[in-house]
């Protein structure tokens, strides 16, 4: 890419302010291409579809503005995404898919698979990403759908997954976490410390459980594993025997009251904690920093077992070509180099490059978010209101803390169709 | 009329309709409460202070998206598939009047549509579009989505609105020397108008409030209730109660606004 | 143009939109309910396994039966409610302006959206909502009343106030259009007010009745979000277990669940037909 052409599309990039990553995005960018493409590139619009805590207008609209060309967002279930992948592929070009979706959904071959050279800050994304191992160099835990293991493919067009690292990527990663279990230190009024507790009877009919059926039953697993009734060999991907003991713990437990109520969104997981019906419960970490927003104790609480993790990434639709993939790639790379990251840090959520988060955090935010010291200020989400005080530190801990615990990932299992049909089993009793 | 003069159950009566109409109304009342809720307060009471600051949130913050797209697509479609369905139904109503081969079809198949559990109808139409080569598109396969809820509602009460119509109006003016379509503007019309009117506040209810069928027939654009339910996965501010309570309102002044005209149309016919 | 012509061309758009975007879904279940996944591809075969697997587990009759409680259920209760009501209106209700605002007065709750109105019965059922707060401090009871969220209770009550509306609407047509002259007639002859709603009311708004059973009975029946929601998913109705297997992409047992769902239904409201045939009363 010349010179002039660089020059056509001045502001867009001077906007980035990034240091190394915008040395790498101009060495990296795809557009090789004489003053034409540049043109009309302006005329693209990208549609990208994905639930709505992970895509934003915010930020669909700063990436238009720096990008120069049109990025539409559409919020959508996981569920309802595949459905649309499967069915209206040509309604969606960037796929916003959680990375256990890719299970599912990578062999119907309506995603293409992504040229990691062409992704600039590919090198810099998490070990865990990239080559499925932790900050310290250990393996991650394979238990559930690491997304290590559906991130690679050998062939463009393979079905199955690579073992190990390629060039071609499914998806590439963008945000994930440490989810465990939320709970009222108020009302518990002692330490809670192993996932056993969402077992225990003194919290009989005020205990909740997420309404998935392959998440709620890892939540259900990590809890009857603590408790030492069973030891699992893949939390992830039970066996029939694992998933009929493990159905039948719960449903003794249903019906003996134990359960206040299952939640499927996530304004129910706030009210119920908000209002007390329920003291400890599977719950995603902003519906804990919602909770405290009304000024009611929630604590994320780090659990001795571990943590369960999950993530998302961008996949890209395979009717992609041209001037078109082009944009999206450019898209793509926007998203690591800083804005994203830094929007959703303020949800408590990680980004696949903390590196450039960090540029995008103040300092004081970025000691809060990933490195878990007491917030020296107030601490804002994402919209503005207030989420932390000052003198506070972060559930969990730093970063490497609560992603180094993730002990098994949100996965789809091979006898994902017993697993429904015990669940509505399980729901029915 | 009166069926009796006996006050005790009219009183009695009266009393089961308050009671009733304060049972429809309990959730809104919490609804419209709790969307006055104070800056610190949340979706549940105890109320944290009274304030618009939620409904000034609604309209200031982006953390909401675009609900007013969301909400003017489903104000078009709402309108589009009542005034479809008013039309269709009420054709459809007075072509049942005579027993025709297909009458069981058409009417099996709208049982069949009320049935059919509207995220399968969904996968349906969105697959036959795919399948047709043409996109989906809110305004097009949505509407039919919208449509296949609305018609079968529509023309099930066309029966209830046409039982026991009493033709000898119609054969009155026929004998007078009216043409057919004469009939049916200047009598059928006007003494089914009532019903009509039902046909189209459920169609426009149906459609407004519409969401399996709509999930995957909207395309890239969503209406109103799938933006809500998608708010609810990242969203807990009072605020969506502040919608609730603004789409009432608004619900309110169309329908005092539609009473007032018919009430003029029917004082003008006078 | 024959009489059976023209009406044939009336109901020809209904036909035409139904047949578009109901027969063609319907085409499709059917269809899919046939095909085998084997959790990773789906294979265009003729199998009957989904329906074996549907009809032989025990799972599927608990379903359909806990979801046919719900429907039986609340249909009694609507029933109740939306003819009292109607009767109230039609028949007690003097001014004809005034019936047909408080109709009006109860159609207006629907265009709060269905997913808010559900929302909000939390901080009105809930442990500290607004019901048990109030009944906690008159001293009618102890402690919160926890059965009145998350339970089966929680979603009939949910049902009847959402689909009253859809009995009440039916009946009270039906019943404005008895004509007064037999009432009269009635009323000279000695009738009491019970023989009256018995012999004449009653007989006479048989078409609404019917069509509002059928309303609600179908409405309750393809219902998954409310029953989710207000038995804070402790419970489940059939459609409910079919958006289990929608969501991990398994159609074809989902399919072939909706087909025994959709025969069920029809066989239900052909039922209700055969006492009252609503076309019959139609064409003359």
């Amino acid at each position: 890419m010349t010179k002039d052409d660089r020059a056509l599309r001045p502001s867009r990039r001077d906007v980035l302010k990034l240091g190394a990553g915008a040395a790498a995005l101009g060495a990296g960018s795809t557009l090789g291409a004489p003053m034409i493409w540049a043109q009309s590139l302006k005329d693209v619009t990208l549609m990208h579809v994905g639930p709505s805590y992970s895509i934003f207008p915010d930020i669909v609209a700063q990436a238009s503005a720096d990008l120069g060309f049109k990025v539409e967002m559409q919020n959508a279930w996981t569920a309802d995404i595949m459905a649309r992948m499967m069915s209206q592929p040509e309604s969606i070009d960037v796929a916003d898919l959680e990375f256990w979706a890719l299970q599912r959904i990578w062999r119907a071959g309506k995603l293409q698979a992504i040229d990691t050279t062409k992704i600039a800050l590919w090198d810099k994304i998490l070990p865990l990403f990239r080559s499925g191992t932790n900050l310290d160099g250990s393996p991650a835990s394979t238990q559930g759908s690491l997304p290590f293991e559906v991130q690679y493919v050998a062939a463009a067009g393979d079905k199955e997954f690579a073992a190990g690292p390629t060039g071609l990527a499914t998806m590439m990663p963008t945000i994930f976490n440490a989810d465990t279990l939320g709970l009222r230190p108020d009302l518990i009024g002692r330490p809670v410390e192993s996932w056993a507790e969402l077992l225990n009877p003194e919290f009989k009919g005020k205990v909740a459980l997420i309404n998935v059926p392959q998440i709620g039953i890892m939540d259900a697993a990590m809890a009857i594993e603590a408790r030492g009734d069973l030891t699992y060999g893949d939390k992830g991907n039970m066996t029939r025997e694992e998933i009929d003991k493990t159905i039948e713990i719960l449903t003794a437990l249903k019906q003996d009251g134990h359960f206040r109520a299952f939640w499927t969104s996530f304004d129910e997981s706030v009210n119920f904690m908000a209002s007390g019906e329920v003291v400890l419960q599977s719950m995603w970490s902003p519906a804990v920093t919602a909770v405290r927003g009304r000024g009611t104790d929630c604590v994320y609480q780090g659990l001795k077992e571990g943590y369960r993790g999950w993530g998302n990434g961008l996949g890209l639709m395979g009717h992609l070509e041209g001037i078109r993939l082009e944009a999206a790639m450019e898209y793509l790379n926007w998203m690591l180099t800083g804005p994203y990251g830094a929007f959703v840090a303020r949800q408590g959520y990680y980004s696949a490059v903390p590196e450039t988060t960090q540029a995008s955090l103040t300092p004081d935010e970025w000691d809060y978010w990933y490195g878990g010291k007491p917030a020296a200020v107030e601490i804002k989400d994402p919209f503005g209101a207030v989420m932390e005080n000052p003198g506070r530190a972060r559930d969990g801990g730093s970063f490497e803390a609560r992603v180094g615990g993730i002990r098994c990932w949100n996965a789809t299992m091979d006898e994902g169709e017993y697993l429904v049909k015990r669940w509505n089993e399980f729901v029915a009793a | 009329m009166q069926i009796t003069r006996k006050p005790l159950s009219f009183w009695l009566l009266t009393l089961f309709f308050v009671l009733f109409v304060l049972f429809l109304y309990g959730p809104m009342v919490a609804v419209f409460i709790l969307s006055f809720q104070g800056p610190t307060g949340g979706m549940t009471f105890p109320m944290r202070g009274v304030s618009l600051h939620w409904f000034a949130d609604l309209f200031t913050s982006t953390r909401y998206g675009d609900i007013g797209a969301a909400f003017g697509r489903s104000v078009v479609l709402g309108l589009l598939a009542m005034a479809i369905t008013v039309v269709v139904s009420f054709f459809a109503g007075l072509g049942f009047r005579r027993r025709f081969p297909g009458s069981g079809l058409i009417f099996y198949l709208a049982i069949i549509s009320l049935v059919m559990p509207g995220i399968l109808t969904g996968l349906g139409i969105g697959t036959m579009f795919e399948a047709l080569g043409l996109r989906t598109n809110w305004l097009i396969s949505g509407l039919g989505a919208h449509l296949s809820w609305t018609l079968p509602f529509g023309l099930l009460i066309m029966f209830a609105v046409l039982n026991r119509f009493n033709g000898s109006w119609e054969e009155a003016a026929r004998d007078a020397g009216a043409r057919p379509v004469q009939v049916l503007r200047l009598v059928t019309l006007p003494i089914l108008f009532p019903g009509l009117i039902a046909v189209a506040l459920f169609g426009l209810t149906l459609s407004y409030d519409e969401y399996p069928r709509s999930l995957l027939t909207v395309g890239t654009r969503n209406t109103l209730p799938i933006h809500i339910a998608n708010l609810t996965a990242n969203v807990t501010t009072p605020a969506l109660y502040a919608i609730g309570t603004l789409t009432t309102l608004l619900s309110l002044l169309f329908i005092a606004t539609a009473f007032g005209a018919i009430s003029l149309a029917a004082k003008k016919r006078k | 143009m024959t009489k059976i012509r023209a009406a044939q061309c009336l109901a020809s758009p209904m036909l035409a939109l139904l047949v578009a975007f109901s027969g063609a879904p319907l085409v499709m279940v059917v269809v899919l309910s046939f095909w085998s996944f084997d959790g990773l591809e789906y294979h265009p075969d003729f199998t009957l396994a989904n329906y074996v697997e549907v009809f032989s587990s025990p799972v599927t009759w608990r379903i359909f039966f806990h979801t046919a409680f719900y429907a039986a259920t609340t249909w009694a209760i609507t029933l109740v409610i939306g003819f009292t009501v109607a009767y109230y209106l039609v028949f007690h209700v003097r001014n004809l302006k005034i019936q047909i605002g408080l109709f009006l007065l109860c159609t207006i709750p629907f265009w709060t959206s269905t997913v808010i109105r559900m929302i909000s019965w939390i901080p009105f059922l809930g442990r500290e909502g607004l019901f048990n707060s109030t009944l906690m401090a008159t001293g009618l009871t102890d402690g919160p009343l926890t059965f009145l969220l998350f339970s089966d209770f929680a979603v009939i009550l949910t049902y009847v106030n959402l689909f009253t509306l859809f009995m009440l609407a039916p009946i009270f047509n039906s019943m404005a259009k008895i004509d007064r002259n037999v009432i009269e007639a009635a009323l000279d002859a000695g009738a009491t007010q019970g023989q009256i709603l018995r012999e004449v009311v009653i007989p006479l708004s048989r078409t609404g009745i019917a069509l509002g059973s059928i309303f609600v009975i179908t409405l309750v029946m393809g219902d998954f979000f409310i029953v989710r929601v207000m038995s804070g998913g402790q419970s489940t109705s059939v459609v409910s277990a079919m958006k289990n297997n929608i969501d991990q992409l398994y159609y074809p047992q989902a399919a072939a669940m909706a087909v025994l769902l959709i025969a069920t239904v029809i066989l239900l409201v052909g039922s209700i037909l055969r006492v009252v045939d609503v076309r019959a009363e139609l064409a003359r």
